[in-house]
């Protein structure tokens, strides 16, 4: 079961972010479970500049930008 | 009754023509590109391009500077500037370069600076730009001379993360398309003869605006006006259906909006007489077909679907939070502007004394605007008989200094900090606005 972090305080992007998670996940039915951390301290821990952050199972994969759903369907087969 | 109620029409009426005067050409041609080459820099150009020069290691020559650029090149909203002015900060190149960003970041991104432009005047603008970057850094400077103990501290406890080392290679592609997409901007706006001279002009047929022509006029607007309005209105209907599920694929709408995008540019390029029906063909016009058509053909030949459904996005997003509220904003500032008696700006803020510039400076502090709403409220005051200096105190410490922004910041940096950074800030405005206005007075 994969743990997907999406760091962001609630900017359009983040939610933007999460809906892409969600369709890879859902298109390739993959067990996940998504948690979104929108403290900003807590965001603050995890070693990104700029929000959104996507993290699986404890490693940045991407930050400060929306990567397109080939890459995150890539990343989260692996 | 009827006293009151003609107020009201009066009120409205202000309101109206404020919104006209903004929607209007000159405006729109330095809005719509503003918009797009913020969403451009957003997306295209990776933060690791500057962020690697902000690192623990970096010298304090290249760090301060970096920091005053990267707020030029990286911050739009405040909600991207936070997370990275704490990275700054607790794992990069310190206290100082980290409020360099901050002050810097919300006064001097493309859509701030051409906007003030536009409205109020160029002389404005580039104080605005030039003081932002000056005192950014004078400000970072004495921020990490303060607090220099503590920092030497955070310096010898900081393990190499090597967050800051990662760079990001640019193609080359991105740098030209950056260029075309600033001359649209600057052919758009530039006062000189080579854009304003008129080199054809070609009659519409009279037939054609009788009856619309009267009644366009007795709504105080042209006929370039009229159909600018309606092109905004035919924009956001296209650009909802178009852009909004943009990741999806481009659809039919996507590409129209972006052909009434590229039309509303073309419309409002042309000169129109006030009354006639000639339109005048300048170098401006002939600028952007040029412009854009190059545009066109790079994003075409050297951008993915998916880069530039990233752009699109993004400028998208950008539009939505702040034309909104804008407009809003502007019909606000013209209904306000007929209730507040001129004389009292007059009185409080018509001379350029040091007074004059820390009321200026209060009242950016207390009064919160959103992005950009700052611009028509200064726009406002100018109106009403303020004096340019304080109105550039006003437009320094406005996006600065809101009750909100100082909650946030007390919650990151603590109170001292805050505190001493707030008043920091307070006293360089004034002073700013004070030798601005004392400037003006000298030179003219």
């Amino acid at each position: 079961m994969l743990n997907i972090k999406i760091l962001g305080s609630g900017c359009t992007n983040c939610k933007r972010l999460e809906q892409i998670v969600r369709k890879v996940i859902e298109n390739n039915s993959l067990e996940a479970e998504i948690e979104k951390v929108t403290d900003f301290q807590e965001i603050t821990k995890w070693p990104i500049l700029s929000t959104p952050g996507l993290v699986v199972d404890g490693k940045v994969l991407s930050s400060g930008r929306i990567p397109s759903e080939a890459e995150i369907t890539d990343w989260l087969n692996k | 009754m009827a006293e009151a109620f003609s107020y009201i029409n009066n009120l409205l009426l202000s309101g109206w023509s404020s919104l006209l005067d903004y929607l209007a050409a000159h405006v729109l041609l330095c809005l719509v590109p503003a918009f797009v080459i913020a969403g451009f820099m957003g997306t295209m150009i990776p933060k690791e391009t500057i962020t690697r020069y902000l690192g623990p290691k970096a010298s304090k020559w290249i760090s301060y500077p970096a920091s005053a650029l990267g707020g030029f090149i990286l911050a739009v909203c405040s909600c991207t500037i936070l997370p990275l002015f704490a990275g700054i900060w607790k794992r990069g190149a310190g206290l100082g370069p980290a409020i360099t960003f901050l002050f810097v970041g919300p006064a001097i991104n493309i859509l701030a600076i051409t906007y003030t432009g536009a409205t109020i005047g160029m002389d404005i603008a580039i104080a605005r730009l030039v003081l932002s970057i000056l005192f950014g850094i004078v400000i970072g400077l004495i921020m990490a001379w303060i607090f220099r103990k503590e920092e030497s501290a955070r310096e010898t406890e900081m393990e190499a993360n090597g967050l800051f080392d990662q760079t990001a290679r640019v193609k080359p592609a991105v740098w030209v398309l950056f260029l075309l997409l600033v001359s649209v901007l600057i052919v758009g706006t530039l006062q000189v003869d080579i854009f304003t001279n008129v080199y054809a002009s070609i009659k519409l047929p009279a037939g054609l605006m009788g009856g619309v022509g009267s009644f366009l006029s007795g709504m105080d607007l042209t006929l370039q006006g009229a159909v600018l309005i309606l092109m905004l209105v035919v924009i956001g209907i296209t650009s909802w259906k178009g852009f909004e599920k943009i990741f999806e694929g481009f659809t039919g709408w996507t590409y129209a909006a972006l052909a009434f995008i590229a039309l509303t540019i073309l419309i409002a390029a042309p000169t129109e007489e006030a009354g006639s029906l000639a339109i005048g063909i300048n170098g401006r016009l002939i600028g952007e077909i040029v412009l854009l058509i190059a545009i066109a053909v790079v994003s075409r030949r050297s951008f993915s679907k998916d880069e530039l459904s990233g752009w699109i996005w993004e400028t998208w997003k950008f539009v939505k939070q702040i034309f909104p509220l804008l407009i809003i904003g502007v019909f606000a500032a013209g209904i306000v502007k007929v209730i507040i008696p001129e004389t009292w700006v007059r009185t409080i803020a018509g001379q350029n004394t040091i007074w004059a510039n820390l009321v200026g400076v209060l009242f950016g502090v207390f009064m919160y605007f959103p992005t950009l709403v700052e611009v028509p409220i200064a726009k406002m005051f100018l109106d009403l008989g303020m004096a340019r200096g304080p109105l550039l105190a006003y437009l320094l410490a406005d996006p600065e200094l809101s009750l909100q922004s100082i909650l946030v910041l007390n919650g990151v940096m603590g109170k001292k900090k805050t505190a001493i950074y707030v008043s920091l800030v307070a006293v360089f405005s004034t002073l700013a606005g004070y030798l601005f206005g004392l400037m003006l007075t000298i030179f003219t």
